[in-house]
């Protein structure tokens, strides 16, 4: 098993330098940080080259990826301008755990600004997953054990709605409805914006107030996809022959349901859980753009839109790694629902 | 009960607690913070219950990137300055200057080279530590030291400071450098004994503490808190040498979109909204906000570019004039609901400097045509556009940011441009691709397109620019510069000559001719003025706006609940 | 959660089990019990319709035709969907954008299919060393959450491509990026089937005998195993023309989507939405033909799903 887990996790190193390539020279092809850095005028032209020398940015993209991945601390760089390397680089490179200085946020290191994020994406995000996972299976196995029942339609039809329609819709018009609306109505309203009200300061119930309609946005269309899934996977499961038997033998539904459905269709529910896991610290970054949340989606593309390299590879190969790490969690626990499945 | 369902059970349960230990655990580390403790032995109130306070909440599209002035470029950094810093000079809501940290505004000598400031004796920095010469000279040591990879070294790499006493600051320039007065000292000004011994511990500024968290400072309000993503909060700086702040403290909530800050001020939610779109400005209207516009000397203009790669139509001023002529701008303005006025120059915010006996150019589309005709642009093949005498169409390329107002101006000026016979092509860029360097290939800087339109401001309040300098233009050896548009010697000529102009009316003349002289030659085209805009909800009094230092009065402001 | 979103589940695998029916009678038998697919059908022809026909009775000029004294009209005998922010007719814009998307959608489909298709081919059919270096590449590809791979990629080559010119009609360059970025960001869990599907079928028979009559890899892969595998292909097709037109929805929402002047329905949406309460046509309009098609997509994949399903198949009648 052991032996297993090492193989498989060092048959990630490839993966995850492939990734980094891949989106480093994405994004560093793209636009210039140096252009306005996020002022409302052009910067200025010799403080352009200037930064340009001193961040690094006017080496040729592979040595800034080699600075990134291994650091620059074992060769001399030019400060001053004079042409002639005279300082000892100071980046130690991701491998050795050092993600680099934000662009954007001078001074910070991108871990840091990650780090400060990622709780407030938590936050939001587990609990949104947990009541998708719960309504979603509720909604499936209600579906695929009255296929085709005029509910089953309803729902169906209902979901397909939700899974149809852009998230930036949901949002903005519950914003509209529940918070702008109620207030002019006169009846209780949730709040618009933000994790909490300043004037409030953070307490717990202001955060969970707040986060009524962010998880309301993300559910509503999240549910409906999900309950297909399961749906159809139920399906599957249903129409198998020991099910047959199981009633044949004069199991109650909900027996057959429970003990044999079910079980049975846990497999590709963990497969889905262990694909949302790590996109869960990836945030959303619609949901958390309308409703002002504090979290990884929005730092992923305030920085993206200042081309802040070290923090949108900072976030890029975070969710990567996660990826990885719960693939290897989701084929255990396969092995461990499913007998059948051994790893050596 | 099957086994796996227990586990299932069991997983959802397990993350449902943590879930809400988590929550707790944050509630209980991060209560609601007081005002901090004052640390002068000013005697506890004693009567009366203290009342609720008073704090106010400003929407803030963009989070800063830094506080500290050297590193930002952001002006949603900058513009909180006021609040938590302080200038030498501010200004007021007409935009003029008046001193602040200063017993009068600094003296320039005759021959302009030496700029003289007369500190008062009786500033502090929030920590009760006096401010004196030496904090102005260690700033500026600090920003020309290449191994503090600041911003910008834009002035302060143009003159020599020094401090003969506590309270006189002297900056020596080697030429006269007239636009001082909207170019040094806005918030930059650093505590060197909080930072000096960083610097020399670490070597540099870069990573300071003080970047982020200012809290010596030495505005009417102090850093408190930045939590990233979410606010920044600035409480009342109790040892403050310019008087007590009426508020208890000033939060900049972060609302990254327009349509949320605009549902966040309707809503009551937020106390100041700025800049939203011009279109929900009757929204606000209609719900009984304030709206405050303030000139910020911004104006949204075309740049024509005539470069040697442009198409030859855009380089013929017939062309250009018939253009002028064919934008109906005041009607566009119009579209933004009266907030705005129409422009003629790019110093129009600065009257002073304007030539007062310009003319904009009418809207006149019948003289467009005719001019074109004229010269000899007709439409020949007869699909609408004029070609010109050796038979190429009088096609045009346009190119812009990606912000939603510019995106549909391009659509009614490729219109109205259509109906005298000129085809514009319109192209959009995310800001930091359209005004990439020469060696990234910037659609401005290689010179892709003839026409390009954003917004900008001269040194504001002053009018010096240095985008039509030739020695600005971008190239191979150069690519960093962003004159964009060509090298006209006249013009370049008299741009020098205002800057070692002393003489403030003798100044004031050599503008009139740089406006008259781009006007004539339609080199910018102004589409319409940009000013600052700000949203007030009513519940707030004695607020006060300048275009330059937003919040220069910010310690009279006031709730009335 | 939207970064996550797309159609990763795995896919029924057809296997060629066989009835007295045909195949086609068959799925059309157990499709046309699926009415919501039936319905889904009828409103996609009705929709291509709209775009389509509705181009006779506007041209293009007249979808950019800007007006400033009718700017926010609300839907009028003369405009009968209303006037957006600078006075163009919402009606003609929903026609003309309406082309855009679908198409979007479509070769943004094509592409993904093409993509998926030859990857999980050749990485099925070949196995080994290539199989595994393109596995790899898929699962890099997996591992980078879609919203923000489309964003990187299509602000990188957002001013690479000029406008171009097709059938007479302008196209901004960006149309050809989002249908490339779209298509290059969503073929991966194609591949995979495809290639599962590949490992299991070149073992088969049929394909024995293929080879043994001399037939070249290229015919064995399209001519011979390829058709075997349609069915998820098909379903995943479908799908995936649904998920192109929201990604565009969703990239124009975040300001990197298709540039003026072409109009589609997602950047029509794009400064709609600030006029949610005050000009809802601006956004019900655009918004609900998004809607009314990716929904009909959606259940047309779906029947489509239930009446390849072989074991359904084996099932009816």
């Amino acid at each position: 098993m052991s032996r297993y887990i090492a193989r498989r996790l060092l048959q990630a190193i490839p993966l995850l330098i492939i990734i980094s390539i891949l989106i480093f020279v994405l994004l560093r092809s793209s636009g210039d940080p140096l252009a306005t850095m996020g002022g409302r005028r052009v910067t200025r032209p010799d403080d352009r080259a200037r930064l340009a020398r001193v961040l690094g940015l006017d080496q040729p993209i592979y040595m800034q990826y080699i600075y990134w991945l291994i650091g620059n601390d074992w060769v001399m760089i030019d400060v001053d301008g004079d042409g002639v390397p005279e300082t000892q680089g100071s980046r130690r490179g991701v491998l050795r755990g050092d993600f680099g200085n934000s662009l954007v946020t001078r001074g910070k290191s991108a871990v840091e600004i990650i780090t400060e994020r990622l709780p407030n994406t938590l936050m939001l995000m587990i609990p949104t997953e947990i009541i998708i996972l719960t309504i979603s299976l509720s909604i499936g196995i209600y579906s695929a054990l009255r296929q085709y029942s005029i509910l089953d339609q309803v729902v169906t039809a209902g979901s397909f709605i939700g899974y149809s329609m852009p998230i930036f819709f949901i949002a903005l018009a519950s914003m509209y409805l529940f918070a702008v609306n109620f207030r002019k109505w006169g009846l209780p309203y949730l709040p618009t914006v933000g994790m909490f009200d300043p004037k409030v300061g953070k307490t717990t119930s202001q955060i969970i107030w707040h986060m009524v309609l962010p998880i309301l946005s993300m559910s509503v269309i999240s549910i409906s996809g999900y309950s297909r899934y399961i749906r159809s996977q139920m399906l599957e499961v249903i129409s198998q022959d020991y099910i047959r038997t199981a009633y044949a033998k004069g199991l109650s539904e909900r027996m057959v349901l429970i003990g044999h459905a079910l079980k049975n269709a846990s497999i590709p529910i963990v497969t889905l859980i262990g694909i949302d896991i790590p996109f869960l610290l990836g945030g959303a970054v619609v949901t958390e753009t309308i409703f002002g949340w504090p979290g990884m989606g929005r730092l992923f593309i305030d920085h993206l839109s200042r081309y802040d390299v070290p923090v949108v590879m900072g976030i890029l190969m975070l969710i990567s790694i996660a990826v990885v790490i719960s693939q290897l969690l989701t084929d255990l626990v396969y092995g461990w629902l499913d007998p059948r499945i051994r790893y050596d | 009960m099957s086994f796996k369902r227990t586990i299932w059970i069991g997983l959802l349960l397990l993350t449902m607690i943590s879930l809400v230990l988590a929550g707790c655990a944050r509630a209980t580390e991060e209560p609601v913070a007081p005002p901090p403790e004052d640390t002068e032995p000013a005697p506890p109130p004693t009567e009366a219950p203290p009342a609720e306070p008073k704090i106010i909440t400003i929407a803030w599209t963009q989070e800063p990137d830094t506080l500290n002035q050297a590193y930002s470029a952001m002006w949603y950094s900058w513009a909180t300055t006021a609040v938590w810093h302080c200038w030498p000079w501010q200004y007021d809501e007409n935009n003029e200057p008046y001193p602040h940290m200063l017993t009068e505004m600094p003296t320039v000598s005759a021959d302009g080279l030496v700029i003289t400031m007369n500190l008062r004796d009786d500033i502090t920095w929030s920590d009760g530590t006096p401010i004196t010469a030496d904090d102005f000279v260690f700033t500026h040591e600090m920003i020309i030291n290449p191994a503090n990879a600041v911003d910008s070294t834009y002035p302060y790499d143009y003159f020599e400071i020094s401090a003969p006493d506590a309270q006189t600051v002297v900056m020596t320039f080697e030429e006269p450098f007239t636009p001082w007065m909207s170019n040094l000292w806005q918030g930059v000004l650093k505590p060197k004994h909080v930072l000096q011994p960083v610097f020399d511990s670490e070597g540099t500024l870069d990573e300071a503490e003080w970047n982020l968290a200012p809290t010596v400072s030495c505005g009417p309000f102090v850093f408190d808190e930045w939590e990233s993503g979410s606010f920044i909060r600035f409480v009342k700086n109790e040892n403050y040498w310019g008087g007590e702040p009426k508020l208890d403290a000033v939060v900049f909530q972060f609302v990254p979109d327009d349509a949320a800050q605009t549902a966040a001020a309707l809503a009551g939610d937020v106390d100041i909204a700025f800049w939203p779109p011009y279109e929900d400005i009757p929204a606000f209207r209609d719900a009984g906000l304030n709206i405050v516009t303030q000139a910020s000397g911004y104006n949204e203009g075309w740049y024509f570019n005539m470069r040697e790669m442009a198409s030859p139509g855009v380089k013929d001023l017939v062309v250009r004039k018939a253009i002028a002529m064919s934008l109906d701008r005041a009607s566009n303005t119009a579209i933004r609901l009266g907030v705005v006025k129409p422009v003629k120059t790019f110093f129009d915010a600065i009257p002073a400097f304007v030539d007062p006996t310009l003319e904009p150019w009418p809207y006149d589309p019948e003289a467009a045509k005719q001019l074109l005709e004229d010269a000899g642009y007709v439409d020949s093949d007869g699909d609408g556009i004029r070609e010109d005498l050796d038979g190429n169409p009088l096609t045009l390329t346009q190119g812009n940011t990606t912000k939603e107002e510019r995106l549909n101006y391009q659509a009614v000026a490729q219109q109205q441009l259509l109906e005298v016979g000129i085809d514009l092509q319109i192209l959009s860029y995310d800001a930091d691709i359209l005004f990439g360097s020469f060696s990234d290939a910037g659609p401005a800087a290689i010179g892709d397109l003839d026409i390009m339109q954003w917004s900008d401001a001269p040194a504001f309040p002053d009018p010096d620019t240095d985008y039509w300098l030739c020695s600005e233009m971008p190239s191979e050896e150069y690519p960093w510069g962003y004159n964009y548009f060509f090298c006209d010697e006249t013009l370049d000529a008299l741009f020098k000559k205002q800057l070692v102009t002393v003489d403030a009316d003798e100044r004031a003349a050599v503008f009139h001719e740089i406006s008259r002289y781009m006007h004539e030659n339609v080199y910018w085209l102004g589409i319409w003025e940009d000013p600052d805009v700000w949203i007030v909800n009513p519940r707030l009094s004695g607020y006060l706006f300048s275009g330059v230092t937003p919040f220069f009065n910010i310690m009279d402001w006031d709730v009335v609940e | 959660m939207e970064t996550s979103f797309g159609p990763t589940a795995p896919l029924a695998i057809a296997d060629a089990e066989r009835s007295p029916l045909s195949l086609g009678q068959l799925v059309w038998l157990r499709f046309k019990r699926h009415k919501m697919a039936v319905i889904g059908v009828v409103i996609l022809i009705l929709l291509i319709l709209y775009s389509v026909v509705g181009a006779f009775f506007f041209t293009e000029a007249e979808a950019n035709h800007t007006d400033l004294t009718l700017k926010f009209k609300p839907p009028s005998s003369e405009h009968p969907l209303g006037t957006d922010v600078i006075g163009r007719d919402i009606l003609a814009r929903t026609i003309f954008g309406g082309q855009i998307s679908l198409m979007i959608g479509l070769s943004a489909m094509i592409v993904q299919v093409m993509v998926g298709v030859l990857i999980g081919a050749i990485a099925g059919y070949y196995g080994g060393l290539l199989d595994s270096i393109l596995m790899r590449f898929t699962e890099a590809m997996f591992n980078i959450p879609q919203l923000p791979l489309l964003l990187v990629l299509s602000k990188m080559l957002s001013d690479k491509i000029p406008s171009v010119n097709l059938f007479g009609r302008e196209f901004s360059g960006s149309v050809v990026v989002i249908v490339a970025v779209i298509g290059l960001t969503s073929w991966m869990g194609l591949a995979r089937i495809v290639r599962a599907n590949f490992l299991s079928l070149r073992e088969q028979d049929f394909v024995t005998a293929a080879k043994c009559i001399g037939a070249s890899n290229a015919s064995i892969i399209f001519e011979h195993i390829l058709p075997n595998t349609m069915a998820p292909v098909i379903v995943n097709a479908t799908l995936g023309v649904a998920n192109a037109i929201i990604n565009e929805a969703y990239v124009s929402f975040l300001g990197v989507g298709v540039m003026p002047p072409t109009a589609t329905w997602g950047n029509m949406l794009n400064g709609a939405y600030k006029y949610i309460e005050s000009a809802p046509w601006l956004w019900i309009f655009p918004g609900g033909l998004i809607v009314l098609t990716v929904l009909s997509i959606n259940f047309v994949g779906d029947g489509l799903r239930d009446a390849l399903d072989p074991r359904a198949l084996v099932e009816t009648e």
